[in-house]
């Protein structure tokens, strides 16, 4: 298992991996100058090890909170503490090594650039920051074994299938050891094949320890996670713990969720 | 369907397209333009009826025909651009249950608007610079001509036939292009999976090797002929040799970079190396077409403004005299007879009579014959001619040799040298003689000593072989086995010159007159008894000046024009890699900030790679004209131009000017470049 803190301290380890209080965010549109709340009032926490999906119909704000998470938009009013540290203290020339230390990324679209072989995409952020070729090779090893990429870094992500790019796109959001891993409807580009094995493997990575956050919209997606947060309208509208819960369980739980949301219930 | 759809479309669709469509509309209307000018001076009477304005258009036609085929390969290199991008539309079009013949249509609106417009354009602009291209060349040609506009109704007409078939033939390429695609492939054209670049190692070191050929054949060359010869072999092998570099050498290369795992996996070199290969990839053919019209603008620009500037020089060389005549008998005898004398007289008459002063008077004698130089002695009697061997291409060893009297040289030189017994004074041009020792013919070998120099004459000027001029205490000594010598043809080996003139402080005018009534009087006295083996020849350097003028001007007006031309497409080319770069990099700018990237670190990573690209040709145009130097250097002194200091000087004027104006496009076109970049990109 790898190591969960890097910094010793009593105070640090009782804290919350992440701390979203009171998140607002609020865009006025180019034209017209009307005022958009795309996030009202948002406030949850994700413990070390957690592995949390967060469920909401399109333009209920995922994406924003997503954005605000990744420190690649600021909120309007409220704060985020991740690792116990103000994302609103960080300053601007250090947000980008500050995501590269602290957080990956797996996106939908796996955003990998085409001019790298697989190797070289996974090996991105590390040469960003500046680390030995041989330590990048140390922990790329594992890591591609864990997500059957061996024998494919050689390869480009135009000569490889979907599923295969986000599994490179996971092992350069992991070869970091980031405290978080923030996925953005990972499985929306794959197909039903691939999409399981990715949910599989993310179980897997979140038992060795990892702490993920997953926007999505997959009742499938979301069934595999330990927690589902449900945002409707900019808030926090609901939440269910997966406790002894099947994943076909859960499964049926998200779906009876949904369908109180979509009619405007309020779920007991 | 509506009537009035299908030109809307077309223009809607070139609006929406105007930073790709107007640079593109601008470059049909520049070519048109530069063609008109040029086929309008061509047949323009006003320039026919200057002195040496017949030689400027012989020229000036020879840039037509050039204008008119770059013409041809750039538009199509350009159309190839937008038809690249405007696939995607005509998928969307397709998809949305238009036909083929539909598109068809949009594109025939499409050509015929910009046809209009280039043609309307390119033939104003072209009317209204005609007459500035007029006006430089009454100046190069130092006469005068009034301000009036002209319109030439047969130039306009050429210029439309030239042009419509090409626009006809653009048409016909998109067309092609249409009807092969099919709506999946036009919408996707645009981002196929790329396939990464192999290093293709063969052909990286076949560019190597050529290109070092090339390099290696312009600094070996000694002989200014050889320099004649060999260009044309050096210019395709460099133009090969650059080619093949920037497309597959830059991607080896990038290649070999990547393997050393230190240096590639550095953040500074990391992004930079691997896109490099794609940009090389994709640009490379580009980018080394950018290199050789640089090349050939500076090459041309510089050899043609050295001989503008040196053609007083020249004339000169060429000319030593204001008054110049070079007198060739085929026999010895003659070269001492009381002719020379009357010849003299006549002179002086014409002098008299014109009121004007003679000063610098030039009279001397020298016999000149031509041959073969091997070991140490100049062999005149072989089994062929040396004018045989010459033609065909043996002509490495072949001298003109002058033999003149050391008196002539003390006197002409203000000199007081001294030969002992077997020893031989020895001067030569264009190339230097190595031994110590010479021999002529069959005569004994000569201790060589060397002399500082020699006045210039126009029989030397002329020559494109080197010249030995050799002073002895007694040529006659050293003639007299070869005096009545001919080669199988019945030419003399030995032919002997005498050279007369004068200089007078007079305006050409009244040169050109003192010029006419020698004439008379020349033609008179060689129709007299015992001047039948004489032939004379009498030039004044006034009278030629025009023609040099013309010629010299013509040049750099044609090296203007062509430069112009060739800048032009340069400009373009750049133009259109910025902006279809700025798209494909759009994407990656994104990803790259959500992987950790700063914005300054990409804005760094960029900037690099786009200045290693833009300057990559610039920086190789110069290397390829320092090789050249040596080259033009030598053809050069063909046109009787000496002046390395002068060529040197202007090069590298002509390079600054250059360069600054490459920087300049490089800031207008970055611009664009970084607001296609960051549209959308900042996440």
């Amino acid at each position: 298992m790898r190591a969960i803190r890097r910094e010793p301290g009593g105070l640090k380890r009782d804290m919350s991996i992440l701390e979203v209080t009171n998140l607002k965010k609020t865009y006025t549109t180019r034209f017209g100058g009307t005022k958009v709340e795309a996030l009202k009032n948002v406030t949850f926490r994700v413990e070390q090890g957690e592995y949390v999906a967060i469920m909401g119909e399109s333009g209920s704000g995922k994406t924003t909170l997503l954005n605000i998470l990744a420190a690649l938009d600021k909120p309007t009013g409220g704060t985020v503490f991740l690792d116990g540290q103000n994302l609103a203290n960080i300053r601007e020339s250090a947000v980008a090594a500050f995501r590269r230390d602290n957080l990956g990324f797996v996106f939908q679209e796996f955003n990998l650039l085409d001019t790298f072989s697989l190797e070289d995409n996974i090996y991105l952020p590390l040469v960003l920051a500046g680390r030995a070729p041989g330590e990048m090779a140390e922990r790329l090893k594992p890591i591609a074994e864990q997500l059957g990429l061996t024998g494919l870094l050689k390869k480009y992500p135009y000569e490889v299938s979907g599923g295969q790019k986000q599994r490179a796109a996971v092992a350069r959001a992991l070869i970091t050891e980031p405290r978080l891993v923030l996925a953005d409807e990972p499985t929306g580009a794959l197909d039903s094949k691939a999409t399981d094995e990715l949910l599989g493997l993310f179980s897997q990575i979140n038992a060795g320890g990892q702490t993920i956050l997953m926007v999505t919209h997959s009742v499938k997606a979301a069934s595999h996670a330990g927690r589902v947060l449900f945002i409707r309208d900019g808030q926090v509208f609901h939440q269910i713990y997966r406790g002894v819960f099947t994943e076909e369980q859960m499964y049926q739980k998200i779906s009876e969720t949904l369908t109180l949301l979509a009619t405007g219930g309020d779920p007991a | 369907m509506r009537k009035g759809l299908y030109p809307k479309l077309a223009v809607s669709g070139m609006k929406k397209n105007r930073r790709l469509y107007v640079p593109y509309i601008l470059a049909c209307v520049g070519m048109v333009m530069m063609f008109y000018i040029v086929s309008f001076l061509c047949t323009s009477e006003t320039v026919r009826a200057m002195k040496g304005g017949d030689m400027i258009q012989n020229i000036l036609s020879m840039g037509r025909n050039v204008i008119a085929v770059f013409s041809v390969i750039f538009l199509f290199y350009t159309n190839a651009f937008l038809m690249r991008r405007r696939k995607t539309e005509f998928g969307l079009y397709n998809i949305l249950g238009m036909g083929k013949w539909n598109l068809a249509r949009i594109l025939l609106w499409e050509s015929l608007i910009i046809a209009a417009v280039a043609l309307a354009g390119g033939l104003a602009a072209g009317i209204l610079f005609s007459k500035v291209g007029e006006l430089v060349m009454v100046n190069i040609l130092q006469t005068q001509t009034d301000y009036s506009l002209h319109v030439d109704p047969g130039s306009v007409l050429f210029t439309v036939m030239v042009f419509v078939p090409i626009f006809f033939l653009l048409l016909l390429n998109a067309l092609r292009q249409i009807h092969l695609a099919n709506p999946i492939a036009l919408l996707r054209s645009e981002n196929v999976g790329e396939k990464p670049p192999r290093a293709n190692w063969l052909l990286a070191v076949a560019g190597l090797v050529v290109l070092g050929a090339a390099y290696w054949l312009a600094l070996s060359i000694q002989y200014p002929l050889e320099a004649f010869m060999w260009f044309f072999v050096a210019v395709v092998m460099v133009i090969v040799g650059t080619y093949l570099l920037f497309i597959a050498g830059s991607v080896a290369f990038c290649r070999l970079l990547q393997k050393n795992k230190r240096y590639y996996y550095r953040t500074n070199h990391f992004v930079s190396v691997s896109s490099m290969i794609y940009r090389m990839k994709r640009n490379g053919a580009g980018l080394a077409s950018i290199c050789i019209l640089s090349t050939m603008v500076l090459v041309m620009l510089s050899s043609t403004t050295c001989l503008y500037v040196g053609k007083e020089t020249s004339l000169r060389n060429r000319y030593p005299r204001d008054i110049y005549m070079d007198v060739t008998f085929t026999d010895m005898e003659l070269s001492d007879g009381p002719q020379k004398d009357q010849i003299r007289a006549a002179f002086m008459e014409v002098v008299k009579e014109n009121g004007v002063f003679a000063e610098h008077i030039l009279d001397y004698q020298m016999a000149d014959m031509a041959g073969f130089l091997q070991d140490g002695r100049i062999d005149l009697d072989s089994s062929m001619s040396a004018m045989e061997q010459f033609s065909m291409g043996n002509f490495s060893g072949i001298w003109q040799v002058f033999l003149v009297s050391l008196e002539d040289y003390n006197r002409l030189m203000g000199e007081n040298v001294t030969l002992e017994p077997g020893e031989v004074l020895m001067y030569t041009t264009r190339h230097q003689y190595e031994g110590d020792t010479i021999a002529v013919g069959d005569g004994a070998p000569m201790k060589v000593k060397m002399a500082k120099g020699f006045i210039k004459d126009g029989t030397d000027s002329m020559q494109i072989i080197p010249s030995m001029y050799l002073f002895l205490a007694d040529p006659e000594e050293v003639l007299a086995p070869l005096n009545g010598l001919a080669d199988f043809s019945g030419n003399k080996l030995v032919n002997y010159h005498w050279y007369y003139g004068y200089d007078m402080s007079a305006e050409d005018q009244v040169q050109i007159d003192v010029l006419r009534q020698t004439w008379d009087r020349m033609e008179g006295l060689l129709s007299g008894n015992g001047f039948e083996e004489i032939h004379m020849v009498v030039d004044g350097i006034a009278w030629e000046r025009a023609d040099f003028y013309g010629l010299y001007g013509g040049l750099l007006f044609l090296g203007i024009l062509l430069g112009i031309v060739f800048l032009f497409g340069a400009v373009l080319i750049i133009y259109y890699k910025q902006v279809s770069e700025g798209y494909e990099d759009q994407s990656r700018f994104g990803i790259m900030q959500k992987v950790g990237m700063t914005k300054k670190e990409i804005r760094k990573s960029i900037n690099s790679q786009v200045l290693t690209v833009f300057f990559l040709p610039l920086v190789t145009a110069g290397i390829h004209m320092a090789f050249a130097f040596p080259l033009i250097d030598k053809m050069l002194v063909l046109f009787s131009l000496t002046d390395v200091w002068l060529l040197i000087g202007v090069t590298a004027g002509c390079f600054l000017v250059f360069a600054l104006f490459y920087v300049l496009v490089y800031k207008a076109t970055s611009r664009v470049y970084y607001d296609i970049v960051s549209g959308d990109a900042a996440v």
